[in-house]
């Protein structure tokens, strides 16, 4: 397994994939939310903030340049107080894992087939999650190369085919809501996409061949996802206006739908919804890459593909439990959720690194092991 | 004949030492000439194509010999005119005649002094003379010794090198590879006069003794490739191989996989540019068709004759591929999706139509693209099984007779017509027959994935169907490469095909050292002349 090396390049694409996932399908209403029309600054900001997380991020990782983030808890904290975090870790990623197969099937449901099951929609899409785990980080790594294109592709598209709908009144007045609310707005922007890439240190740096570009592309990347979701709310509130961002569960599918060209090129939002699924589906990917990883590597295991098929039904079990509906979801994933991933995601490594700066001489006298 | 005599004259004299010792081993030849024949004789059942022909030489016919070949795989007016009468009338009274008796090595003198003809190799087991003799070589045995000659003229009857059937230009060579290994190597060598185009040989197949060549440029070539192809092609223990289909099964990455990972050609200039790019041939004797190892995802999209015409519509070619394939995978599944669940993606006027014309039509979408997928593999199946005078305009008058038939019985939609004739014209797009074999296949599953989840379904057919590219590999070498990983020198013959003097440096991955096709790409480019 630890011969498993993907480049710098892969990584930074899936980095942008796990920024972008859950970001640019939800964050705009978020932010419009409390932000009103000046959400496109929040992004600014969030994104801002994002980049102080990531640094800490890399900055803790390279410290153990051989060790994903479970063997580093034990490392740094011991091995029983180093397990019970990185329980809490697992417990995190299969959650979020869980949570995002909700997102993408209730999308579906929402916008296209209001009569499909949920549970169909879990387990077709849990199926090509496990398929790509089975298979490996270096395919995922290939196909996110792939689907990138596609991406940016359908971005650009919706991105210009909107643009002549812009209208820059949507925006005035500029900087009404005050400093405060921009920040306390930005937090889930910044909970979301950056506080739980923790999960991206199951990946970096041990699987990357080249570990000092490795830190560029982790912050590059997470740079270009967050000018995705700033150009996404950018156009949700100049197109649609803060108030409708806000109340669309997706104001970016609702862009979509807004597309019309000379009469011609529009409805295509069904086309554009891969868009979301395929950044969906790697952010799915990679939370259940961590928690698959996460338990092998708890338990001492050798190989964790025997754990990918247990653990998919098991999300999707937990999927169809978590939220009894997109509303109750709205509000947790806003409130809750947001601690959650902050304790796990930002508290923890804090404290971790307050541990490494007491322990450090003891760990630069012994090598590292593997 | 080239190195693959050299080949087995080297095994022969290789096992030689061990023979000399005149151990009892039955595979041994005898010394007595009468032994031998019976041998002979029994062990091929005397089936009538073996002919044994007993002359006596020498000074009063003193040293008996026997002749062997079998009828129909040997040159027999050569045989006639340089050995028979070279033996029997020409060294009448010279002095050559004295020399030939009992006392003197008569194997030696007739080798060296009597047989005008090129190919002569010794032989000393049985197992080396059947294979020799069943490959069409003459065999010489001199009562006394226990070794002979074997003497090269095969000479058969054989298809000549004619216009390839599959891979067809309209601007490029038109010679194909034919059944006959040497004829094909020799095709390859004429395009590659380099002392570096190495050619390795086995036999493969216990009883059939199939000839396989390994052809590669030295130095150009990934040499751990090359022995990955030996170990596998080694691994092969079968009694037959028939074509090199049968190769293929055995040594490619992934027997379950629809799509192929090793390219086949009956076309010279193709293997030589494979060649030139580092990748390795294997021909197969027996088969027009010769594979080519690394084979790579865009390479299937990639005929010989986009080198041979101008970049502009090179490119154009190469991208309208791209899209067929995507049109023969996707269109069917695409208007199922569309008209039983996205409905609001068509504009009102064409809803309204398609709907009009459904109206009758008692079967779902799916249902129904079933139905005419399945005739339409049918027909086809049909048309190439045909006697050949029949075959079109049967399958022609087929489509025609039942796509108007059915339509107006209201069995099946006018529309669903179209996109299946588009989907199958679609299809005959790509240049490589097993690609579009793949696509037949998953195009079934994407119609099921459509008809249960809509467009959805389809998204998530794409991203496993993405997944399962990205994990395959061929020879070690990812299969998607230069498109993941991304190679952005390699994009010059992948999407689109770059100006030839532009493609200076060959494939990456596929061949690691002599990375530069031609030293300097600036003085490359046409420019008029400078004064």
């Amino acid at each position: 397994m630890q011969n498993v090396k993907i480049n710098p390049y892969q990584y930074l694409v899936l980095v942008i994939f796990f920024t972008v996932g859950t970001g640019i399908l939800i964050v705009p209403s978020a932010l419009a939310a409390e932000a009103k029309q000046d959400a496109w600054i929040a992004a600014i900001v969030g994104i801002g903030i994002s980049m102080l997380v990531i640094w800490l991020f890399t900055t803790i990782a390279l410290w153990f340049p051989h060790l994903t983030y479970i063997q580093i808890n034990e490392k740094v904290f011991g091995k029983w107080i180093g397990k019970t975090v990185s329980v809490l870790f697992v417990i995190m990623a299969t959650y979020y894992t869980s949570s995002l197969l909700y997102y993408s099937a209730t999308f579906v449901t929402t916008n296209m087939m209001p009569n499909t099951p949920l549970v169909a929609l879990h387990i077709l899409m849990i199926g090509i999650v496990v398929m790509g785990i089975r298979l490996g980080l270096e395919t995922i790594a290939r196909s996110a190369e792939i689907l990138i294109v596609v991406f940016v592709a359908l971005f650009l598209i919706l991105a210009v085919f909107i643009s002549p709908q812009i209208k820059f009144e949507n925006l005035q007045p500029v900087y009404e809501v005050g400093t405060k609310m921009i920040f306390q707005s930005s937090i889930y922007l910044v909970s979301s996409s950056s506080v739980n890439a923790i999960v991206l240190l199951m990946i970096f740096p041990v699987f990357i061949n080249k570990v000092k570009q490795a830190r560029k592309s982790f912050i590059i990347g997470h740079l270009i996802g967050g000018i995705f979701i700033f150009l996404l709310t950018f156009l949700g509130v100049s197109v649609l206006g803060a108030e409708d961002t806000a109340r669309q569960i997706y104001p970016g599918y609702e862009l979509a739908k807004r597309i019309s060209v000379g009469d011609f090129v529009q409805r295509i939002e069904g086309l554009m919804g891969s868009l979301w699924f395929i950044a969906l589906y790697f952010k799915t990917v990679l939370y259940f890459y961590a928690s698959v990883l996460g338990i092998t590597q708890i338990l001492n295991l050798r190989d964790y593909r025997p754990l990918t098929l247990p653990l998919g039904m098991l999300a999707v079990i937990l999927a169809l439990v978590i939220y009894p509906n997109v509303v109750y979801q709205k509000v947790v994933e806003q409130s809750i959720e947001i601690f959650f991933s902050v304790f796990i995601g930002l508290f923890l490594p804090l404290v971790l690194a307050i541990v490494y700066a007491f322990r450090k001489n003891k760990f630069k006298q012994e090598p590292d092991s593997s | 004949m080239g190195f693959l005599k050299r080949r087995n004259h080297s095994k022969v004299q290789s096992t030689s030492p061990s023979q000399t010792k005149e151990t009892s081993s039955t595979n041994d030849l005898k010394t007595s000439l009468q032994d031998n024949i019976q041998n002979v004789k029994d062990s091929l059942g005397e089936s009538s194509d073996i002919v044994i022909r007993e002359i006596r030489i020498g000074k009063g016919g003193s040293v008996k010999a026997g002749i062997f070949y079998t009828d129909g795989l040997t040159d027999t007016p050569a045989l006639q005119n340089f050995i028979m009468e070279s033996l029997m009338l020409d060294i009448q009274g010279t002095e050559l005649e004295e020399k030939l008796t009992a006392e003197q090595d008569v194997l030696t003198s007739l080798k060296d002094f009597a047989m005008t003809v090129g190919d002569i190799n010794d032989v000393t087991n049985f197992d080396d003379l059947f294979t020799s003799l069943l490959s069409g070589d003459t065999i010489l045995l001199v009562d006394g010794y226990s070794e002979g000659l074997v003497i090269g003229n095969r000479h058969w009857i054989e298809r000549g090198v004619t216009e390839p059937m599959s891979q067809t230009v309209v601007r490029g060579p038109r010679e194909g590879f034919s059944e006959n290994l040497r004829v094909n190597t020799a095709l390859v060598r004429r395009k590659l006069k380099d002392p570096s185009l190495w050619m390795e040989s086995k036999i493969i197949g216990t009883r059939t003794k199939t000839n396989v060549a390994i052809m590669y440029i030295n130095g150009v070539v990934n040499d751990k490739i090359v022995d990955e192809v030996r170990l596998r092609l080694d691994r092969i223990d079968i009694d037959g191989i028939l074509e090199s289909g049968n190769i293929e099964g055995f040594i490619e990455d992934s027997s379950y996989s629809p799509f192929p990972t090793i390219y086949n050609t009956e076309r010279p200039d193709t293997v030589a540019a494979a060649l030139l790019e580092g990748r390795i041939a294997i021909l197969v004797d027996g088969t027009p068709f010769v594979l080519i190892v690394p084979a790579l995802f865009v390479q299937f999209f990639q005929s010989p004759e986009d080198y041979y015409v101008h970049t502009g519509i090179g490119s154009l070619i190469r991208a309208l591929r791209f899209i067929a394939f995507i049109i023969a995978l996707l269109a069917p599944a695409f208007f199922i999706a569309i008209t039983t669940f996205n409905q609001s993606m068509l504009p009102p006027a064409l809803l309204i139509s398609l709907t009009a014309q459904r109206e009758g039509v008692p079967f779902p979408a799916f249902i129904e693209a079933v139905i005419m997928e399945i005739t339409f593999e049918i027909l086809r199946e049909a048309g190439i099984r045909m006697p050949r005078t029949i075959g079109s305009a049967m399958s022609i008058v087929g489509a025609y007779v039942i796509g108007t038939a059915a339509v107006e019985a209201g069995i099946i939609s006018a529309a669903m017509v179209i996109i299946v004739s588009i989907t199958a014209i679609s299809s005959f797009v790509s240049p490589t027959y097993n690609l579009a074999i793949a696509v037949r296949i998953l195009r079934f599953g994407f119609m099921a994935l459509a008809a249960s989840f809509g467009l959805y379904g389809i998204a998530v057919g794409l991203v496993a169907l993405t997944l399962h590219l990205c994990s395959l590999r061929s020879f070690g070498i990812p299969y998607m490469t230069p498109l993941a990983p991304f190679n952005v020198a390699d994009q010059k013959d992948t999407l689109i095909v770059a100006p030839i003097w532009k493609m200076f440096t060959r494939p990456r991955l596929v061949n690691q050292k002599d990375q530069v096709r031609q030293q300097d790409p600036a003085s490359a480019k046409p420019q008029p002349p400078q004064k």
